[in-house]
């Protein structure tokens, strides 16, 4: 929570750090979850945010 | 009591007390400030010879937080005592806090502070003329326009913790409102914009590590910053590698920063590192109605600490 508020106050779009409690049980809930991410960051396009080293 | 008599009174109170301090071997070592080289500047001075008191001062120009000079000046079974202000007292709950202290390794001197001028803004504002007499106290205006930020607003004027108050207790602000003016403006901005003010900021870090030197809550004995090949950070100074470094930086001390600003006020470029430290204090203190740690040496730090009340986002 703390983490996510920080990355958001240096200028990363809140999309890109997500957390989500999923059990192992819970396949269906993963499946979507990540499917539902995977969207949210296609309409974003690229990260530009630090990228800018050459490693 | 007028302020110019007790910057005088209050030094001299002190140097008598640590003078006996030394003398009776109560302590082994006086962390204090004296007179710097230039007017309106202090420096640490560390003190074992009881003659040599006289070093030391007190004037509304002693900004740093000398608790964490406490790790260099470690005797096993000994004492040290050390001078402190509120926001100071709150990293030396910090230090003992994280075992790196004992309680009863230290002795506290604890004095109530009407607020730190800083340094920066005062060749801009004021005279050397109009400088020493706030130094010695002999000033009949005091000037908290030119008092450090962090002053504004103080929870803490009276150390939380000491062993001697040197003086009357101060009464903190009662107004909180606009205590975290600057962060929620800063959190109304777009992501666009919030990632170009701070990368102005970081591209200028030179990577120098005062912020973590200062800092009361940075104890690491082996710090991830200096290791030879880092995992997650590089020693590349570049934008990138600075953002993830005070990134890191900020949230190692989530939870345990007790905003004493020593990281914001030791950095040579001015990067505004209060800020993000601040906005931590700001989620924690919404999320978990969390104190400033440090306020309070009973209270865990809240990231340190479960209960079932917990907030929980991540359904």
């Amino acid at each position: 929570m703390i983490m996510k508020r920080l990355l958001e106050f240096a200028g990363l779009e809140p999309e890109r750090f997500q957390a989500r409690w999923i059990s192992g049980s819970e396949g269906a809930k993963f499946a979507a979850t990540v499917q539902e991410i995977t969207e949210q960051i296609k309409k974003l396009g690229p990260n530009t945010k630090m990228r800018d080293t050459d490693e | 009591m007028s302020e110019k008599k007790a910057h005088q009174e209050i030094t001299a109170k002190l140097r008598a007390e640590c003078k006996r301090l030394l003398e009776t071997g109560t302590v082994h070592t006086v962390i204090g400030f004296a007179p710097g080289s230039m007017p309106g500047r202090t420096v640490p001075v560390f003190i074992t010879n009881p003659q040599e008191v006289a070093q030391l001062t007190w004037n509304p120009f002693c900004a740093a937080n000398l608790s964490k000079y406490l790790l260099d000046h470690h005797q096993p079974g000994g004492k040290a005592a050390i001078v402190v202000k509120g926001c100071d007292s709150r990293g030396i709950v910090r230090l003992l806090q994280d075992n790196q202290v004992l309680r009863d390794e230290v002795h506290i001197l604890g004095i109530p502070c009407r607020g730190q001028y800083d340094h920066r803004k005062i060749p801009g504002g004021l005279e050397v003329e109009e400088t020493e007499p706030l130094e010695q106290g002999t000033a009949d205006v005091a000037h908290p326009e030119l008092h450090l930020e962090k002053c504004a607003y103080c929870e803490n004027p009276t150390p939380v913790i000491y062993d001697l108050l040197l003086d009357d207790a101060v009464a903190p602000s009662t107004d909180s409102k606009g205590r975290f003016t600057e962060i929620t403006d800063l959190e109304a901005k777009t992501a666009q914009e919030k990632s170009t003010y701070w990368d102005d900021h970081f591209s200028r870090c030179l990577r120098c590590y005062a912020c973590r030197n200062a800092c009361p809550a940075c104890t690491c004995r082996e710090c991830v910053f200096d290791q030879f090949d880092p995992d997650w950070v590089s020693k590349r100074n570049n934008l990138t590698e600075n953002t993830a470094f005070h990134l890191i930086r900020a949230f190692h001390v989530a939870g345990r920063c007790v905003d004493c600003g020593e990281c914001d006020r030791v950095c040579p470029v001015q990067i505004p590192l209060r800020l993000l430290n601040r906005k931590i204090i700001k989620d924690l203190d919404e999320l978990f109605e969390a104190p400033t740690p440090g306020t309070d040496l009973n209270v865990k730090p809240a990231l340190g600490d479960f209960t079932p009340q917990d907030p929980d986002e991540f359904h």
